[in-house]
């Protein structure tokens, strides 16, 4: 009884609580019309703006420069593919065969995984920074633009021989379906997105496999010389 | 004329339908941001807020609930976020301002009731404050609530009752006003 009480003297002297004023419909209109007629003409500029603003970007640069060092590359290997003398009378024969053929692959993939490496660390990177962004709730900076530089270098990277290498290959093909999922964020904030970008990081392991890979092709660049 | 069609007549580019749904719910709309932030200039910057994000958004209104709903669930989406930022700068400015005025305590007059629940309403976190408005101010029953902070209809109910049980404890001196 006493309860009923409560609630029903609760809900009286409660209508006082902040009591709103009474609408202010044709200011709010007027600023709702203003607010999406300055939305439209920013997206008008930035449309403009893009070719500009994409060639700036440190991206862009970076997946022109991976394309470029891959091409580099592919005539590297052309090149010296040719320069080999044709041995037929001599041809070597069984396990030397093959070892001569591993070590021409290794020279050849050199160029590739020095790419490689570098354009995992640039998505470790990323994918850092945009998980984190994303995490705190705060907005990531173009990341459909960068994703999507980053997923036209990592397709070129699948197409070249530096995916030889199938434990390579496995992670960009990962890789590939996380940058896909990112170039299509619409950045909306009830989250259902992100939690599936997030889901598919962490399912795959990407991150802790990306690292594990830098670290090491670092390392062993380290004591080659390469890097 | 019901929803889709208004939401049809919307998304061809009709501005007399746009202004037509922004009548029909503006007022719930502002009046929750008002009863949620007691403050004309938050509560205008809500709304405001939400209805652009409802014209933003209309193409991925499906229909599966009604278009109130989904126009006072993106409300409370705004108003939430909104109160969240709100909150982390007035802590900020409280901090600045506990600072600057060490020593000195200023003499509070004993409150009467509506200041008492006001605060105490005020004090509660921030969900279980958004149901109880929701429920016990503006009248949205357990299904409406539910489906706009999108959560188990129980839960509603559950966040309703620890609102009240906190609200009693706040104002156990005034206990005399019910009881009688």
């Amino acid at each position: 009884m006493t309860e009923e009480r409560f609630q029903e003297f609760l809900r009286g002297a409660a209508q006082d609580y902040h009591r709103p004023p009474e609408t202010p419909r044709e200011e709010m209109w007027q600023a709702i019309q203003a607010e999406r007629r300055e939305r439209v003409e920013e997206l008008e500029r930035q449309a403009w703006r893009w070719p500009h603003r994409v060639a700036r970007s440190p991206w862009v640069r970076w997946g022109v420069g991976i394309a470029a060092a891959l091409v580099v590359g592919v005539a590297i290997g052309r090149f010296s593919e040719r320069g080999q003398p044709v041995e037929t009378a001599a041809a070597p024969s069984g396990r030397a065969a093959v070892e001569a053929g591993a070590a021409r692959g290794a020279e050849l993939a050199a160029p590739y995984r020095w790419v490689a490496t570098e354009h995992l660390g640039r998505v470790e990177t990323f994918l850092t920074g945009f998980r984190v962004d994303a995490r705190q709730g705060q907005p990531v900076s173009d990341p459909t633009g960068s994703a999507r530089q980053l997923l036209s270098s990592t397709r070129l990277l699948l197409d070249s021989p530096a995916s030889d290498d199938p434990r390579l290959r496995n992670l960009l093909e990962d890789i590939e379906l996380v940058l896909a999922q990112i170039a299509q964020f619409r950045g909306e904030s009830d989250g259902e997105e992100l939690d599936l970008i997030d889901d598919s990081i962490e399912q795959r392991s990407v991150l802790l496999r990306l690292q594990s890979v830098v670290s090491a092709q670092a390392a062993r660049a380290g004591s080659q010389g390469v890097l | 004329m019901d929803d889709t069609q208004l939401v049809a007549r919307v998304r061809a580019g009709d501005t007399r339908a746009e202004r037509a749904l922004y009548d029909q719910h503006v007022d719930r709309v502002y009046r929750l941001a008002y009863r949620m932030t007691g403050d004309d200039e938050l509560a205008r910057e809500f709304t405001q807020d939400t209805f652009v994000r409802v014209f933003d958004r209309l193409h991925q209104f499906r229909g599966e609930a009604a278009l109130g709903t989904w126009v006072r669930s993106i409300a409370t989406t705004v108003v939430l976020n909104g109160l969240r930022k709100v909150k982390r700068f007035r802590q900020r400015e409280v901090a600045l301002e506990a600072a600057g005025s060490v020593g000195s305590s200023p003499v509070r007059a004993e409150p009467d009731l509506k200041e008492k629940l006001r605060s105490a309403v005020d004090a509660l976190p921030t969900k279980y404050r958004m149901v109880f408005v929701m429920h016990d101010v503006e009248g949205y029953t357990h299904e409406e609530i539910s489906q706009q902070l999108g959560m188990q209809l129980g839960t509603s109910k559950a966040q309703l009752s620890r609102a009240r049980a906190k609200l009693r404890e706040s104002l156990a001196e005034f206990a005399g006003e019910w009881a009688s």
